[in-house]
């Protein structure tokens, strides 16, 4: 027995990136407890180790923590990569299956940063992210936005699917569990052509990674309570795999109260989630793969009740106000009207068929349902009647097949089909805000790829025929149903030029041009946005929005102790759709509400994103990000509103690397991290542009411990956070809240993951 | 492979034929909610023609204007005001006066002109004996023009300050109804 325990696993860990070698990680073998820390070429060994299946921890400071499966019978070479700059940094770094959508600049969050933070919503998890600010609506709801663009002109790709839904809506957020998600990517580079839609630039990727290898089941606990808003959040994970078919569940609850600004309890802005999602994946032989994923997401979305208002009179009373109206002194669960009440359900099926290793046709088809009702104060309890009620189902169908004609050559061609069906339930008895509709999209696209050493040239168009038929209601009285039919040809393109300069720096361009028709609501929106407290209305006579996109992106790798990555875009838009403050003051029964109509311009939206990364030593990590952005219409020469205010963000990492041996467990990697946020006021706006002027800057302090403990069975990782340490007051542009309310206060945030 | 593709073209042809369906007209709601009509009766308490100020917008927010008539006063008379609230969209026309004397709790009619000589006074009490405003005493005051504004708030704050008297800056609630009548006082 003691001679069969003699085996032993030696080797490096190198960082995928620069490709150097990463020292002081630790290497650990869960099931025997052996632990070791690489020495300065990367370089471990870890000797006794008798035959069998084992699972191995890699960690290291500014790293996802990494866990691999392998079977020992004989003495064993590793080497092993982590991506050790990209999960912090936005480098162009895209492996996998980020290959269809080409090598651009991206920023990404691991599954490790989802796992610490899945108390937020997807939105809230970017928060940090170069060139990422979010567009909210109080605090349940958010929707990122991504070098100034959201809503109708940021992708949001859930799973390879576009997100449908009720998306053109500020106040909407993206029905997506990120839990569900093993890492969520922000594609910041041109158009991507794979992806149908109004695609102007900018992508979410929200990706569950393939399920694990591992013939055992695997599968985690998450519980977060966080203390403003007395939320709590339960997530479980399990999967397993199997010759015959490999399946992973994960599902989420959470329940969250009233939160708390500085000062005082913003009542009735609760969240309850239920959100299940499915996974399995078959080999059917060694050339055919299929997949299938099916998830329901369900929430119930609390609105601050001083922030439901009627006319410009009630809007100026409230702006006056230094505490909202309706604020109370009791914390309370309950979500009355205002609220949303949302589903979306989603069922994909994929498969995948290689002709040969490089060359493989792939069908996926997936259906959607996203269910959504917005309830308001209403008179005679019609509070419970929603007063917007909209059900949407969306079938999306792509075949495409890619080939590789030699090493330096390959490509791809595609056809999609997009069909989405929009009715407002009657229910509500209220004239609908946005028409019935059913829309139909046809595209296709080809692309090819040309890669030489240290070269990667990426060309792709695409081409879609957009038909909508739109069923709206007259304003005029007889009411009477008009049609309309519409038919759009859209085009759109990219290049991109990736050069590495040597093996530490390297270079990025990027061009894109797109259109996007005009969107349903731009187009037939008519009524009161009760949001905005303003008349909204369409033109029906608006033309097609044209953007070019350009981005730069260096990126400095020197050694695996630094890390910078600067990126400079331009967006060009030409006829870009926005919603204009009119002269025109409309006079209705309940007072004068301002007229906002959809208009054209021609506008740019420009910016840099820097983001850098430090390792001062082997316990420390310096990362600072920072974000400019300025919007400008420029045929009005004004600027443009709800562009993102400028922000740096700044964190500050010690961990201890040693493993401690405790009696039955060790303690691995305690870790304390400051972060620092500062956002600067939004200068670039003009008076007549909003109803009270930006708020002004802000800066929130946060502070976070973690530590992971390890035994045979179990990876248990506890960690307490402080968000907005000193309890500042504040408000942030992008929050429509900021008319009425502070946003949150302190909070203090515990959660527990245990993984097994 | 040859499955595959045969699936994939049969389930392509069978979007496509989705794609040609044609969609439904949508039902066209009769909001119930809507207030088309704001009917104000001022009767001289010393008797005499009552005076009518009426605001009407009967296809609601967007559309054609809606169409306001002011009135002329007496001055230094004592009238009697009463409110009456319409949804006339729909067919019989619904009464909306109704409602809010359901709800009178939460309801509250405020008045401001810009005649200085103007002074009104609640004329009736919800079951909290706080003001409601379907039914006010006005007292006019010498010879002036003008503009007399009524607002209902649904969910004021009956007992913020000043609030029972009249003052609506500390009332808070949504604004139902806001409408301005052009007034002589003769």
């Amino acid at each position: 027995m003691a001679q069969e325990c003699a085996l032993t696993v030696r080797g490096q860990v190198l960082d995928e990136v620069s490709g150097s070698p990463l020292s002081y990680a630790n290497v650990y073998i869960q099931e025997t407890q052996i632990g070791t820390i690489t020495d300065d070429d990367g370089g471990f060994i870890l000797s006794n180790v008798c035959p069998g299946h084992y699972h191995i921890i890699i960690s290291h400071i500014g790293c996802a923590s990494e866990k691999f499966h392998f079977d020992i019978e004989q003495d064993t070479s590793l080497s092993i990569l982590l991506t050790h700059t990209p999960t912090e940094l936005g480098t162009v770094v895209i492996a996998g299956t980020k290959d269809d959508y080409g090598k651009q600049a991206s920023s990404a969050i691991s599954r490790s940063k989802i796992e610490d933070n899945s108390h937020k919503n997807l939105s809230g998890l970017l928060e940090n992210e170069t060139g990422v600010h979010l567009l909210k609506n109080g605090n349940g709801i958010a929707k990122p936005v991504v070098h100034g663009l959201y809503g109708n002109r940021l992708m949001i790709l859930n799973n390879g699917i576009l997100q449908s839904g009720q998306q053109w809506g500020n106040d909407h957020s993206p029905e997506i569990d990120p839990f569900a998600a093993d890492k969520i990517t922000v594609l910041k580079g041109a158009s991507v052509v794979e992806i149908g839609g109004a695609n102007v630039g900018s992508i979410v990727l929200i990706e569950p990674k393939r399920i694990e290898r591992e013939p055992h089941l695997h599968g985690q606990v998450n519980y977060i309570f966080e203390s403003n808003g007395r939320g709590n959040t339960l997530n479980v994970r399990l999967g397993k795999y199997s010759e015959n078919i490999a399946w992973r569940v994960n599902g989420t609850l959470k329940k969250y109260g009233d939160r708390r600004s500085a000062n005082y309890f913003l009542n009735n802005t609760g969240v309850e989630e239920a959100n299940i999602a499915v996974q399995l994946e078959k080999t059917i032989n060694d050339r055919l793969f299929v997949d299938f994923y099916a998830s329901t997401f369900n929430t119930t979305l609390g609105i601050l009740r001083g922030s439901q208002i009627g006319n410009l009179t009630d809007l100026q009373s409230a702006l006056s106000k230094d505490v909202p109206f309706y604020t109370e002194s009791d914390f309370s669960y309950a979500i009355e009207a205002p609220k949303q009440k949302v589903s979306h359900h989603l069922l994909k099926a994929k498969a995948k068929y290689f002709i040969a290793e490089d060359q493989w046709v792939e069908v996926q088809t997936a259906g959607q349902v996203n269910d959504r009702k917005e309830f308001d104060i209403r008179r005679s309890g019609r509070t419970s009647i929603p007063s917007l009620s909209l059900f949407q189902c969306n079938i999306n169908t792509k075949l495409s097949y890619k080939n590789t004609v030699n090493k330096r050559y390959h490509w791809k061609v595609g056809f999609q089909n997009v069909v989405t069906d929009n009715s407002n339930n009657p229910e509500t008895g209220i004239l609908p805000l946005i028409p019935d509709y059913l829309a139909w999209q046809n595209g296709i696209f080809g692309k090819i790829r040309y890669q030489k050493a240290q070269f990667i040239l990426d060309f792709g168009a695409r081409y879609d025929y957009n038909r909508q038929t739109v069923l709206a209601i007259s304003t005029t009285i007889p009411r009477e149903i008009i049609r309309y039919e519409n038919a759009f040809h859209n085009t759109s393109g990219v290049l991109a030029i990736n050069r590495s300069l040597g093996t530490k720096q390297s270079l990025a361009y990027s061009l894109g041009f797109s259109m996007r028709n005009p969107g349903i609501n731009e187009l037939y929106s008519q009524g009161l946005h009760q949001g905005v407290s303003g008349i909204e209305e369409g033109d029906t006579d608006l033309s097609m929005e044209r953007a070019l996109k350009n981005t730069l992106e260096y990126t400095f790798v020197p050694n695996s102790n630094v890390a910078i990555n600067l990126l400079g875009y331009h967006q060009y838009f030409n006829d870009y759709i926005f919603l204009n403050p009119q002269e025109e003051i409309r006079l209705t029964i309940r007072g004068a509400f301002p007229v906002f109509r959809y208009e054209q311009t021609n506008a740019a939206i420009y910016g840099v994103d820097l983001s850098t990364q430090f390792t001062l030593h082997p316990t420390m990590l310096l990362v600072f990000k920072y974000s400019y952005l300025k919007g400008q219409d420029l045929s009005n020469d004004l600027p443009l509103v709800f562009m993102p205010p400028n922000r740096l963000f700044g964190s500050f990492t010690y961990r201890l690397n040693t493993l401690k041996g405790l009696k039955r467990f060790k303690l691995e990697n305690p870790e304390i991290e400051l972060t620092n946020r500062y956002v600067w006021r939004q200068g670039n706006l003009s008076a007549s542009q909003d109803f009270v002027e930006a708020p002004g800057a802000y800066n929130l302090l946060g502070l976070k411990c973690s530590a992971d403990l390890i035994t045979q069975a179990l990876k248990i990782r506890c960690f307490i956070k402080a968000d907005n340490v000193l309890n500042t007051r504040y408000r942030d542009y992008l929050n429509r809240q900021r008319y009425f309310a502070d946003d949150l206060g302190f909070s203090l945030i515990t959660g527990i993951n245990v993984k097994f | 492979m040859r499955h595959l593709l045969k699936l994939s073209f049969f389930s392509l042809l069978a979007l496509l034929s989705i794609s040609s369906c044609d969609k439904d007209d949508p039902d066209v709601v009769d909001p119930p909610e809507l207030i088309t009509t704001v009917n104000v009766t001022l009767t001289p308490s010393i008797g005499g023609a009552a005076v009518n100020l009426s605001f009407q917008d009967l296809d609601g927010d967007g559309g054609d204007d809606p169409i306001v008539s002011g009135g002329t006063l007496s001055a230094n008379t004592n009238y009697v005001g009463t409110i009456d609230l319409l949804n006339e969209s729909v067919s019989p026309t619904e009464s909306i006066t109704e409602e809010i004397e359901e709800e009178d709790e939460d309801h509250q009619f405020f008045f401001n002109s810009d005649i200085a000589d103007i002074n009104i006074l609640y004329n009736d009490q919800d079951d909290n004996s706080q003001p409601v405003g379907l039914s006010f005493i006005m007292d006019t005051g010498a010879e002036a023009t003008g503009n007399m504004t009524i607002t209902l708030r649904h969910e004021p704050n009956k007992s913020g300050e000043g609030v029972a008297a009249g003052e609506i800056a500390n009332a808070g609630g949504e604004t139902d109804i806001e409408v301005t009548f052009p007034i002589d006082v003769e």
